[in-house]
């Protein structure tokens, strides 16, 4: 069957239908690690298990528009139930499986959600301790009983009960189902996606079925995926990013999905898989680098010698061949051996040995860590977009140019504004916002989305992303200074986690905080013996000042003149998403966290050599504590 | 409520000595079907010598110890392992060398009924007795969180872990009754919340009672349906949580006031 043939289905839901038609249960269509043992859902079972859950929503009362949010992990569950839900015409919200109960009433209630999707004990919890704020709500469903079992509310319900009840329903009305996913049309809006408000409240842009579609296509139009590709879902279905390939193009391509076991042995799951097909965010690559450095220093001085060796062959081939050129007879021989003896065993077990294409997006990305991942071999792309346009760019195979966010997707237009912002024109851009038609109106102007980046684009045709709009600052001496350029080429230190670079408009340096990454600075501490106890105490040890200082001052080389830091602090405590010092992205809120740790930049443009802080301390479980530690302020 | 439940184990006029100190005396007490019960008292009270009565590792010199009805006052640790009386221990008995994995599934060997031959060979029988006892493990793992860790070496584990493995250990018995010597000691406040949602959990599930001496008296009078509780070896109250709370006994034991003289806010666990 060729691609065409495929065209005319323009709802998930049809996609699904098609695929059960077309493998039925030939083929797996998703894998999770349950039990320690990988286990295998063919087409047909997905087929037939949304089949049972969309005529029980239905059957429980969800019209079609409803929202139906979703709170949990990567699981085969959750994809499942969003189907069932776009199968009975639901919108579905997805809602990132950390988020405090309080941030979960805003989605579910500022979506008006009816349905709460819930995978274990842990988020029931959460919506039963907000449901009387919520009392549209019809429905909590679960699917890990785990802890559960006495548990009596009324709104609770198994999904087993629901697949018995969804098995009776199609037995009396056999064609209910298709029926349902009949009416589906490719206008009817497919998921609401939370932006991830570093300003001000998420506000929920809406997306239909065949923008997502639509997307797939673009993307595909570049790196062509093959049916049975293996992908690993590991971004929160929260995201575009897992919305467009982990849902959308898995149907539309037949990527095979696979769920990790736990978040936390998705290193172990990864080699197990050795997906074609990654997307991580930049935080994960970042800490990939970090990884694979803090273990060869941790190895013997031959493998050493042998990884160095062969990164400066991998830099070479990886130079010429992001340019698409041949990196010619010498490089290209050495770099064959190189890979045979050094990067392949390295990928392999960082899991990315088969991987053919990864992904970063959703936060700047230092542009080492792409040539990093080319040089021992791993092909991966930066792509830019949003939940408003979903990706509109990306690089192409032997055009890679780690700085740049790539070529426009066909099917999108840019415009750079007078003022440097960029604006993007897609067929496949949202439908608006959420309940709100003037911050629906806000950004988009004359059919131009208003992305509120500053970037232009290079001779080569490649969008450059600078930064926020608003996080560009001019400095006392009238020149234009971006701190997220800064900040992305320290994070590349595997001793720097998080960074957060600031300037002042009356001052004419630029200063830092530092958050250090604990496990690597505490491994280098202990293998030169420097005894450490807390955070705090490691932070502010005189060794690990020096180290973050010469951090600084190798990235200060390749910054301007002025954007060079002078002053920094390594912070007394880790940036935290839980005190809503990030996103749940893990972004930085920069206007939060420069107000919250205002005595500390204050002290970065003082004469102090130290400074008090006293702060208070969020626990995992809402407890609070205040403690205060003096922490240095150092001139790099 | 505790007289209408089955009685579980009947631990009649226990009494152990070691040379001239008495260890315990004359204790008694029931426990009944899926409760939990909590073994307090001061340091030297007794409460690990009286599980080791019921588990079989010390043999008092008189009274008995009743399991589901059979007198077991006699059998060794092991045999009384298989009647499904299974523990953890104040000091984690792991085999250190071995991945979580392989020491829960040591803990099965009990239910393994395959020979030498065909388990060499990994024969029909083998494997299916294999694959059956694997998906139990793999439950307790699944209960226990373990998996991050079910193929690391127990060794490497940090402390709070290896307790749960040790719990986990004392669950691959299929246990009918299950014994927690200070499954809380050394913990953080996270580490010991946690553990309190595991044990409730595995009540809940298993329905089945356990027996738990802890130092915490949070987590202790959170947790458990009765308290006993020992001084010098001596059963001085026995109760629900609440009534051992305000128990003159209980208060003067652990804070060594005299009968009377005590306060409304002065609780046993203020000592901690």
């Amino acid at each position: 069957m060729s691609r065409n043939a495929y065209s005319e289905e323009d709802t998930l839901p049809k996609l699904l239908l098609r695929n059960h038609l077309k493998f039925d249960s030939d083929q797996v269509a998703v894998r999770e690690k349950h039990m320690g043992i990988w286990q295998s859902y063919t087409w047909k079972d997905y087929f037939e298990i949304v089949k049972y859950l969309c005529l029980a929503l239905v059957d429980l009362g969800l019209q079609r528009g409803d929202r139906v949010s979703i709170l949990a992990e990567n699981k085969p569950h959750a994809f499942w139930y969003e189907l069932a839900a776009h199968s009975a015409g639901g919108v579905v919200v997805g809602i990132f499986a950390d988020c405090t109960p309080p941030e979960v009433e805003y989605y579910v209630k500022h979506s008006h959600s009816r349905f709460v999707v819930c995978q274990d004990q842990e988020q029931v919890d959460k919506v039963l301790e907000i449901q009387e704020n919520i009392p549209d709500l019809k429905k909590v469903i679960y699917w890990d009983p785990k802890g559960l079992w006495s548990y009596n509310s009324p709104l609770l319900m198994n999904m087993e009960e629901m697949l018995v009840l969804g098995r009776r329903i199609d037995e009396e009305h056999p064609d209910l189902f298709q029926q349902h996913v009949a009416r589906g049309s490719g206008e009817d809006l497919a998921v609401f996606l939370y932006s991830s408000g570093t300003t001000g409240n998420p506000k929920a842009a809406m997306v239909t079925q065949e923008a997502l579609i639509g997307m797939a296509r673009a993307v595909n139009e570049v790196d062509r995926y093959e049916e049975n590709e293996e992908y690993l879902s590991f971004l929160p279905i929260a995201w575009i990013a897992e919305q467009l390939f982990g849902v959308a193009c898995s149907l539309y391509y037949g990527l095979r999905t696979n769920f990790p076991e736990e978040p936390e042995t998705v290193q172990e799951n990864i080699r197990e898989i050795g997906p074609q097909v990654v997307f991580f965010g930049p935080r994960l690559w970042e800490n990939l680098i970090r990884m694979i450095q803090v273990k060869i220093e941790d190895s013997g001085p031959l493998q050493r010698i042998c990884y160095r060796a062969a990164f400066n062959i991998g830099k070479k081939r990886a130079e010429a061949s992001m340019k698409g050129k041949s990196p010619g007879l010498a490089v290209g021989a050495l770099s064959f051996l190189a890979d045979k003896i050094v990067f392949g065993p390295l990928r392999d077990n960082i899991g990315l040995r088969m991987t053919r294409v990864g992904y970063s997006a959703g936060s700047a990305v230092s542009p080492d860590v792409i040539s990093y991942f080319h040089a021992i071999g791993v092909n991966l792309k930066q792509l830019y977009g949003g939940s408003e346009i979903g990706v509109v760019t990306l690089h192409r195979d032997g055009d890679i140019k780690p700085e740049s966010c790539g070529l426009p997707l066909p099917g999108v237009e840019f415009h750079i504004s007078d003022d440097g912002e960029i604006l993007v024109r897609t067929k496949h851009m949202f439908s608006g916002y959420y309940g709100s038609v003037e911050k629906t109106r806000e950004k988009i102007v004359d059919g131009w989305y208003r992305t509120g980046d500053f970037g232009h684009f290079d001779s080569g045709g490649h969008l450059i992303v600078m930064d926020r709009m608003e996080d560009l600052m001019e400095m006392a001496d009238g020149l234009k200074f971006s701190p997220q350029f800064c900040e992305v080429r320290l994070r590349f230190s595997p001793y720097v986690k998080d960074v957060l670079v600031v300037a002042r408009p009356d001052e004419s340096f630029v200063g830092a905080l530092v958050n250090i990454d604990l496990i690597n600075v505490g491994q280098w501490a202990e293998t030169r013996h420097i005894p450490y106890t807390t955070f705090v105490d490691l932070s502010q040890k005189q060794e690990v000042i020096e180290l973050v200082r010469r951090q600084i001052v190798k990235v200060n080389e390749v910054l301007p003149e002025h954007s060079r830091i002078r002053r920094f602090i390594n912070m007394h405590k880790e940036f935290d998403p839980d005190e809503a010092e990030m996103t749940r992205t893990r972004k930085l809120r920069r206007t939060f966290v420069e107000e919250r740790f205002k005595e500390l930049i204050d002290a970065l443009y003082g004469d102090d050599e130290t400074v008090e802080v006293s702060s208070e301390i969020t626990y995992r479980d809402g407890r609070k504590s205040r403690i205060t530690n003096r922490i240095r302020v150092v001139s790099v | 409520m505790s007289s209408l439940a089955e009685e579980n184990m009947r631990v009649q006029e226990l009494a152990l000595s070691f040379g001239s100190v008495q260890a315990l005396t004359e204790v008694s007490f029931n426990v009944y079907d899926s409760e939990i019960l909590a073994l307090i008292g001061p340091n030297g009270a007794g409460k690990t010598c009286l599980l080791n009565c019921i588990s079989g590792f010390y043999h008092p010199y008189r009274g008995s110890v009743t399991f589901k009805g059979r007198n077991i006052s006699k059998l060794s640790p092991s045999k009384r392992a298989q009647l499904g009386i299974s523990r953890t221990f104040q000091n984690i008995e792991l085999y250190t060398g071995l991945t979580t994995l392989d020491n829960l599934m040591a803990s099965r060997h009990i239910y393994i009924r395959y020979g030498p031959i065909s388990g060499s060979l990994f024969l029909g029988k083998a494997r299916r007795e294999e694959v059956r006892n694997r998906a139990k493990v793999e439950e307790i793992i699944d209960l226990l969180e373990l998996a991050e860790v079910r193929h690391r070496i127990v060794e490497s584990l940090p402390y709070g872990v290896r307790k749960r493995v040790d719990l986990g250990r004392a669950l691959a018995l299929d246990p009918k009754l299950l014994l927690l010597d200070e499954p809380m000691a050394g913990m953080n406040v996270e580490e010991k919340e946690d553990m309190a949602r595991f044990i409730l959990d595995i009540q809940e599930l298993k329905k089945i009672p356990i027996i738990i001496v802890e130092h915490d008296m949070g987590v202790v009078m959170d947790i458990s349906q009765r308290v006993v509780v020992l001084d010098f070896g001596i059963k001085i109250a026995e109760g629900e949580p609440d009534s051992i709370k305000r128990n003159d006994e209980v208060i003067r034991a652990y804070l060594g006031k005299p009968t009377g003289s005590q306060g409304e806010n002065d609780e046993p666990e203020r000592v901690q």
